[in-house]
């Protein structure tokens, strides 16, 4: 298995096959899609598209439940927000009453809209933690001729988050140890006392910092004066070579994007008023 | 012993101020400093982020605030550029979109540039020595937040079409709300406890870089 940032796929998985950059395109551009689309079908057709390539690419799906209070307090959110918080609108075309509070069709269908172009963005996300590890990040920016301090400090700190986590766990297993215990207390007392947490954690990394330090310039690092213009050879990146499947995938998200685009703006293909769901939607409420 | 006793007694004015003689310049260990606040922000932004959302990486209670405006006003521009970018990283693992959290940028970089600008403007000590020192952090605190919670609301979500005029309320409040409330929680006792090491460390920024 291979642990990425959000769980770990097994070292099987296609997703292996193609090169971290191409990973990160598919972060940037598809992140992007559902900006272009209103139809709620469209973008919902995009998130199975989704996790059926998290599935495809042997993902653990359920690392994917701590992301199902988040889509569900968001689609709360979401649904309170446009239609309790949505104020009164006479023009508007009321389909419910809840407690007073007049429920419009045009509220609820622009938040089916909103949260329909959330779940797919975040799904893009979710699919490129799932799949990258550390490293594949790192190769992914220094393939874009990213400069050395800047993956290295973005290496730094994604480690560094690993060892914080830890960190995080022994403060708390410490303190256990001593007697503090949380159980049946209520939120603000937990919220006050977490800075128990926070002092130690800040303590440990200013000491990791000098150890860091100490590594790094034991070891001939500079990122600052002459030192710092040796070329480096650069080892990670020598065990990733584009293949011709990857330029394939490439261009296939670029041309996605572009098809993607003229639909939207040029020909309207994706707007409210074209989509089904929302028609239907609209003939069982009215 | 004689340096550590005349350390002991820096005038807040000496904190900022480098001394005749005095050599500094940007080092590795700020490099460290910078990715290892990152990493600590990535875990601790993340936990408020994922237990107490409001939605699109809003919060009621924002831990990652501490290390954002303790960072920026212990380490300077290290601070500040963590302070913008680990966010980034804790709103992506809590389920924020990618370019609404690219979005948040500017907010966080003015919440976490403000409180240093002003310890190091006014000369206030970060052991919070005077009722003065307290007052400065905390209305650093408020129009910093105030500055995220207008930004975000108003130009991230309202841009990306998230919310109604009627609900950016409930955010700007959600948004100013969860960022004051933690760093009254975290800030000052974080400072309290730990300044009086840290101003001592190689690490710690007198100017912006060094």
């Amino acid at each position: 298995m291979n642990k990425t940032l959000l769980g770990y796929v097994p070292k099987e998985s296609p997703i292996y096959e193609v090169h971290p950059f191409v990973k990160l395109f598919f972060l940037l551009v598809v992140s992007l899609f559902p900006l272009f689309v209103a139809a709620p079908e469209w973008n919902f057709g995009l998130l199975v598209f989704l996790l059926l390539l998290m599935f495809l690419c042997r993902i653990d799906m359920r690392t994917l439940r701590i992301y199902v209070p988040v889509a569900i307090s968001m689609g709360s959110i979401i649904l309170l927000s446009y239609t309790v918080l949505g104020g009164r609108h006479a023009e508007f075309q009321v389909v419910a009453n809840v407690f007073g509070f007049p429920i419009y069709w045009e509220r609820l269908r622009d938040a089916l809209v909103v949260y329909f172009r959330i779940l797919p963005m975040i799904a893009t996300m979710v699919f490129f933690l799932s799949t990258s590890r550390e490293r594949d990040v790192i190769v992914a920016m220094r393939s874009i001729k990213m400069p050395f301090v800047v993956t290295y400090v973005f290496a730094m700190a994604l480690r560094s988050a690993g060892m914080v986590l830890e960190d995080f766990h022994i403060v708390r297993q410490a303190e256990q140890a001593r007697g503090f215990d949380t159980t049946g207390k209520s939120l603000a007392y937990k919220i006050r006392k977490y800075v128990m947490y926070m002092i130690p954690l800040f303590a440990l990394s200013l000491r990791r910092a000098e150890e860091f330090t100490n590594a790094l310039v034991a070891r001939g690092y500079s990122f600052t004066g002459k030192a710092a213009k040796i070329k480096r050879a650069d080892y990670v990146l020598t065990h990733y070579s584009y293949k011709i499947h990857d330029y394939i995938l490439i261009l296939l998200i670029t041309a996605a994007f572009g098809v993607l685009l003229y639909l939207s703006l040029g020909l309207g293909f994706f707007e409210l008023d074209k989509s089904q769901f929302i028609q239907w939607l609209h003939q069982i409420l009215s | 012993m004689a340096t550590a006793v005349k350390k002991s007694e820096m005038t807040a004015e000496e904190i900022w101020t480098v001394q005749p003689g005095e050599r500094r310049s940007v080092g590795v260990i700020h490099i460290v400093i910078l990715a290892l606040l990152i990493g600590i922000g990535f875990v601790v932004g993340a936990f408020g982020s994922i237990s107490f959302p409001l939605g699109f990486g809003v919060n009621f209670f924002w831990t990652g605030i501490a290390v954002q405006q303790v960072g920026a006003i212990w380490f300077g521009g290290w601070g500040v550029l963590a302070g913008a970018i680990f966010p980034f990283f804790s709103n992506a693992i809590a389920g924020t979109p990618f370019y609404v959290s690219l979005a948040y940028v500017p907010a966080n970089a003015v919440q976490a540039f403000l409180p240093a600008w002003a310890f190091r403007k006014f000369k206030a000590d970060p052991r919070l020595k005077s009722g003065r020192d307290y007052l400065i952090l905390f209305i650093a605190m408020v129009v910093s937040s105030a500055f995220g919670a207008l930004w975000s609301p108003l130009v991230v979500l309202r841009g990306f079409g998230l919310l109604t005029t009627e609900s950016v309320p409930l955010f700007i409040w959600g948004w100013f709300g969860g960022n004051v409330i933690a760093g009254i929680v975290f800030n000052f006792i974080l400072l309290k406890a730990l300044s009086a090491v840290v101003i001592r460390t190689p690490a710690f920024v007198k100017r912006w870089w060094s």
